[in-house]
């Protein structure tokens, strides 16, 4: 049986230097229901399953390995690890592409490297990359620098408000109050 | 709540998380400000995120709340804000209700948001429809897809992909758009000046638009050749390597439908094999391994140099799959890949052990009779410095080493021993390696003794109790029948008096089966003195054991009519099934107080004597090792669905290498086969039919995609054939009524069975989705029990068909439905049908000894490969096959099969060795049977195909 379905990764997880989840997301496809045998069931198995991968992995030095009939990519930083599962009959290349575009893009986004600290300070960034990186287990986007081109910034403590006096500025500047005005008169309301 | 202590929850250095509820209540204070602090609300969403990763949930109440303030930031036009807004709306929608309120929002940024959020709007916005909703989405998807930026395009054809289970027509009326998505290169628009990244246009949608278009297209064969001719090939549109993967896929699955087909894709396979993408080439090479002998021999040889070329790269991952891959082909054909040998020894010290592993296993497929000595001794450097895993694994692969390699039995032996010996290893390690030493001893009778003597020296020093109990069982069983029991008897009686009463008890078993050994009364007696010391042993247990054993070898000696019974119980000759035996024991106790009024029948559980456990045993040995190719074959039977993602799992189990116990398909068969026995034999009907002698194998009638699936059982009777048809009505909307199966005899038995059956029982009605069976019974005419009766019946199934109304599921009334005939295959009774195998360990030596022989001449003229032969011989004769005598080159010319089986109405022995010829004409086969019953090696030679 090939496997021509798009839903090519099963789970994204990154965990810390003692095996603790800092980011985990299981994928199943929409309107499906999951089976109770997947590991993603319930809180419990998939710490199990963590916990598991943790120490098969951790300072191994493999990249790759297959584990409870899936396919694990990953590699271990100082103090965190990065992994992508497939299914086990996944093409490994495939998943390897998928993996890198998620490493590069978090070198790319966290200006100091990926360790520990990093993620839990720009947990947002991290968020955003791996939800622009695959949908659902879906993979949406391989190349790392447009996946950072799409993960924005938080914003600016102050909100923006840089008027340009030219024409155009003047014009938005008059559609700003405008809707400000239309704003605060439906709250009155 | 103040942003004080919000403040200090969020403050990363403390490791911990933030509090669940101090959340939630920020959350729905501050989204619902006006105007909302942008910077705020998402580090606050962070937060959200953050704990629902860790695995927190809301009740659906609060996440309903949650939700709606959410929805309350689309005020804000930040679309840094809006991003991750989008993300908790998707983590939401699973726990909310009326998630259907935020729908109208997010469409306004799907039509107006800039192109940044815009791929994210249309994401979530799959996310809050519903099966009654989705078609709304409809004209988006379709501007969006045919949009001229790349994200917002993938992001439209993945969400439409999400849609399919729920709205298919709706995502197919985008059919013709997707298609030109496939072929059409977009680009990125150039990145503004204040971007810090340069982003190069992946062409990814090109792989989404691909996967889309087969879901919508994959019931139709000619679409999907004419996809493959429109984008794969010269001037192939596809840039992405996702997409070009895809596409491999797609021929994958084409010609595992229809092998016929695969001349007309060879030049792109062989193209694909040169791509400059590993991921191309390598699926490229997965595809030809599993065609295997169905493409030209140059192709495949290309195949194995790809792979043998990624043996050497520095990236890890393709290392692994090509390894992994290499070792499945060598599980079928070592021979193809014996010039990667320099390339995988190298790689036996690799720093991935599961590449390292992998790489050994292989070896020793590919190993010739020279280098397997010199590579046992490089596993045992590697195999102290992996994990136990891994140890388990290389054992497993020596333990199938032996069987294939008889004549290296030496080496393996020592090496097997060392690893017991040395310190290291947990207890799975040690009783994998008993366990291989066990089969050694059973399928390898010249290192019978030897084996033997190095577990006595090992058991002199063991620390693990199950170990120590399981040789005690081996050496009791394999024991009594060396040439020197008395050594054996030492070692075991030394246990007695040094270890715990767990090991006592055991060796006290394992004692009193020497007192069996005929013509050394000598051994006999101390033994009984050894048995009546042990009586005054501390241990309830172990005194019970001994005197009771004193009790058995007292009334074999006394040579009265409970000397048999006894002498069973002390050396049983046959074993139950266990499978079977559990099924029926957990079925007796769930019916109840009443039924325990009768004792368990234990004579309905199928035993089976020494070699026929052996026969087994090696049969599934075997089919381990074979089992990969069948799923390569049979796998293509369910239909490919959106999520179908679970058709690889079972074969690749044992990819997975471990090859630990049995297959989990066989069993489900075997269960399925007992169930089916069950309803049989609780018939009325059959039981004036006496004991039933032996049921077959089920054997499929009907392709699995057909309106009726038939599957045929044969029981025997004494004086009766029955042949049950198990039909399911696959139609969604039809019933039939008195569905009966109409046999023809073709008359094959020449008068040993009546051709008029004798009753028919038929199906009074079967429902959509139902299976039940349907009873023939003909009748024998011959007295003689024990001759074989072949016969072929030709079968059609007749049948009332009713339509279903659709409120009741049930016929209409009035309905009277009209008579309708459908015919199936025809089920052959075959000479196999009343063969079991066996196991005898010196084929030749054993064909020389039996009296009566037979021969027969056949000429396949159909192209079959020798395999396909073999297979079909295999199944018509019954028998086991020996000296790994199953399997055949690809292109071998010639083959002997051998096969070893009993009859199962007498047990007469009987062995097959079947010479076979591949010429241009066809292949030309030459049985010689021979049996100690004459009419059983003509019944057998004459009725082989």
């Amino acid at each position: 049986m090939v496997n021509l379905s798009l839903y090519t990764v099963k789970a994204v997880l990154i965990l810390d230097g003692e095996g603790k989840r800092l980011y985990s997301k299981y994928f199943h496809a929409p309107h499906e229901q999951i089976s109770d045998e997947s590991i993603a069931v319930n809180l419990k198995k998939q710490k199990e399953f963590e916990s598991n991968l943790f120490s098969k992995t951790h300072g191994q030095n493999s990249d790759i390995m297959i584990l409870d009939d899936m396919l694990v990519i990953y590699r271990e930083y100082v103090d965190a690890s990065i992994y992508v599962l497939g299914a086990i009959d996944e093409n490994e290349i495939v998943l390897q592409e998928a993996f890198n575009g998620l490493k590069d893009s978090l070198e790319l986004l966290l200006d100091t490297g990926i360790d520990k600290r990093n993620i839990q300070e720009h947990y947002d960034m991290v968020v955003l990359a791996i939800d622009e990186l695959i949908d659902d287990g879906v993979i949406l986007e391989t190349d790392p620098a447009t996946i950072a081109s799409r993960v924005t910034k938080p914003p600016s403590k102050d909100i923006p408000l840089n008027i340009e006096l030219n024409e155009k500025g003047l014009l938005s500047a008059w559609g700003f109050a405008k809707s400000k005005l239309a704003e605060r008169l439906q709250q009155g309301l | 709540m103040s942003t004080h202590t919000y403040k200090k929850a969020e403050d990363p250095h403390s490791g911990s998380l933030p509090d669940k509820m101090t959340i939630y209540q920020d959350c729905l204070n501050r989204f619902n400000e006006s105007p909302v602090n942008p910077k705020l609300c998402r580090t606050l969403i962070t937060s959200l995120l953050e704990l629902i990763s860790h695995g927190e949930t809301f009740p659906a109440q609060e996440a309903t709340a949650l939700f709606f303030s959410i929805s309350k930031l689309f005020q804000h036009p930040n679309d840094s804000l809006r991003q991750i807004v989008y993300v908790a709306i998707k983590e939401l929608c699973g726990i909310s209700e009326d998630i259907l309120m935020a729908t109208s929002s997010i469409m306004k940024d799907v039509q107006n948001g800039s192109d940044l959020v815009k791929p994210n709007a249309i994401r979530a916005l799959i996310r809050v429809l519903d099966e009654s909703t989705a078609f709304s989405a409809e004209r988006l998807l379709k501007n969006s897809l045919v949009s001229k930026h790349p994200s917002v395009c993938s992001a439209s054809l993945v969400s439409s992909y999400h849609l399919l289970p729920i709205a298919e027509t709706t995502v197919k009326r985008f059919a013709n758009e997707t298609q030109e998505a496939v072929g059409d290169l977009k680009q990125l628009p150039y990145p503004d000046e204040n971007s810090r990244y340069y982003p190069t246009t992946s062409h990814i949608s090109q792989y989404h638009a691909l996967g889309l278009l087969y879901q919508l297209k994959n019931h139709d064969k000619m679409a999907l050749i004419k996809l493959i001719q429109q984008f794969a090939g010269q001037s192939s549109p596809l840039k992405n390597q996702l997409a070009q993967v895809q596409m491999v896929k797609l021929v994958h699955q084409l010609v595992l439908k229809d092998t016929n087909s695969i001349p007309q894709f060879l030049p792109l396979i062989v193209n694909w094999l040169q791509s400059r993408h590993e991921a191309v080439a390598l699926e490229a090479c997965k595809l030809t391994a599993a065609l295997s002998n169905l493409v030209p021999s140059e192709v495949f040889a290309g195949a194995v140099s790809v792979l043998q070329g990624f043996l050497s790269t520095p990236r890890v991952t393709t290392r692994f799959a090509a390894v992994r891959l290499l070792n499945k082909i060598s599980m079928v054909s070592p021979e193809k890949i014996v010039v990667c040998n320099p390339e995988l020894e190298s790689l036996v010290n690799d720093s991935n052990r599961n590449i390292s592993t992998y790489t050994i296993t292989t070896l020793l497929k590919t190993g010739t009779n020279k280098n397997i000595g010199s590579l046992i001794k490089t596993i045992t450097k590697f195999i102290y410095e992996v994990n136990d895993d891994f140890k388990i694994i290389i054992i497993d692969a020596i333990k199938t080493l032996s069987l294939n390699f008889p004549e290296e039995n030496e080496t393996i032996l020592r090496f097997l021993m060392e690893s017991l010996q040395s310190s290291e290893g947990s207890l799975q390690f040690k009783n994998s390696v008993v366990e291989a030493l066990m089969d050694l001893i059973q399928f390898v009778p010249q290192s019978k003794e030897k084996a033997l003597e190095e577990l006595c020296d090992f058991i002199e020093d063991c620390e693990y109790n199950e170990v120590l109990v399981r040789i005690l069982h081996l050496l009791g069983k394999e024991g009594p029948t060396t040439k020197n029991p008395s050594l054996y008897v030492r070692h075991i009686y030394n246990r007695v008096i040094l270890e715990n009463s767990i090991i006592r008890s055991a060796a006290v078993l394992s004692l009193s089966k020497f007192a069996l050994v005929k013509n050394d009364p000598e051994l006999v007696k101390s033994i009984e003195q050894l048995l009546i010391q042990i009586k005054t042993d501390p241990d309830d247990e172990v005194r019970d054991r001994a005197s009771i054993a004193l009790q058995f070898i007292e009334s074999v000696k006394s040579n009265n009519e409970v000397s048999n019974i006894a002498q069973n119980f002390i050396r049983p000759t046959s074993t139950y099934d266990v499978v079977t035996m559990e099924s029926k024991l957990s079925q007796y106790l769930s019916q109840g107080q009443e039924a325990f009024q009768t004792p368990f029948d234990v004579s309905s559980v199928t035993k089976y004597s020494e070699d026929e456990k052996k026969a087994l045993d090696l049969k599934r040995r075997q089919e381990q090792a074979f089992q990969h190719t069948e799923e390569s074959s049979n796998g293509n039977g369910s239909g490919s669905g959106n999520g179908n993602e679970n058709g690889g799992r079972k074969g690749d189990r044992l990819d997975d290498s471990t090859f630990n116990g049995t297959s989990l398909q066989e069993e489900k068969d075997d269960l399925l086969l007992s169930k089916h026995i069950d309803e049989m034999s609780s018939l009325e009907q059959f039981q004036s039919f006496g004991k039933r002698i032996h049921s077959s194998k089920i054997v499929p009638l009907t392709e699995i995609e057909a309106e009726f699936v038939v599957k045929g059982i044969k029981h025997l009777f004494d004086e009766h054939i029955v042949l049950q048809f198990h039909i399911t009505n696959t139609l969604k909307d039809i019933a039939l009524d008195n569905v009966e199966v109409v046999c023809q005899v073709e008359g094959l038995s020449e008068g040993l069975l009546d051709d008029q059956e004798e009753f028919v029982l038929p199906i009074e009605r079967l429902l959509p989705d139902e299976g039940e069976s349907c009873y023939v019974a003909f009748k024998k005419l011959t007295q003689n029990s024990d001759e074989i009766v072949v016969e072929r019946f030709s079968n059609s199934l007749k049948f009332q068909s009713k339509e279903l109304d659709p409120s009741t599921s049930l016929p209409f009334e009035d309905d009277e439905g009209f008579q309708d005939e459908y015919e199936f295959d025809s089920l052959f009774l075959s000479p196999g049908d009343y063969m079991k195998p066996s196991f005898v360990s010196n084929f030749a030596a054993t064909l020389e000894e039996l009296p009566y022989e037979s021969v027969s001449v056949y000429n396949i003229v159909e192209t079959n490969t020798l395999q396909e032969v073999i297979d079909k011989l295999i199944i018509s004769a019954g028998g086991l096959p020996l000296e790994n005598s199953q399997t055949v080159s690809h292109d071998a010319t010639q083959h002997t099969l051998k096969l070893s089986g009993k009859s199962i109405l007498d047990n007469a022995k009987a062995l097959l060795s079947i010479k076979m010829i591949k010429t241009s004409k066809g292949i030309a086969i030459k049985a010689l049977v021979k049996s100690d019953k004459d009419t059983l090696a003509d019944d057998l030679s004459n009725n082989l195909i």
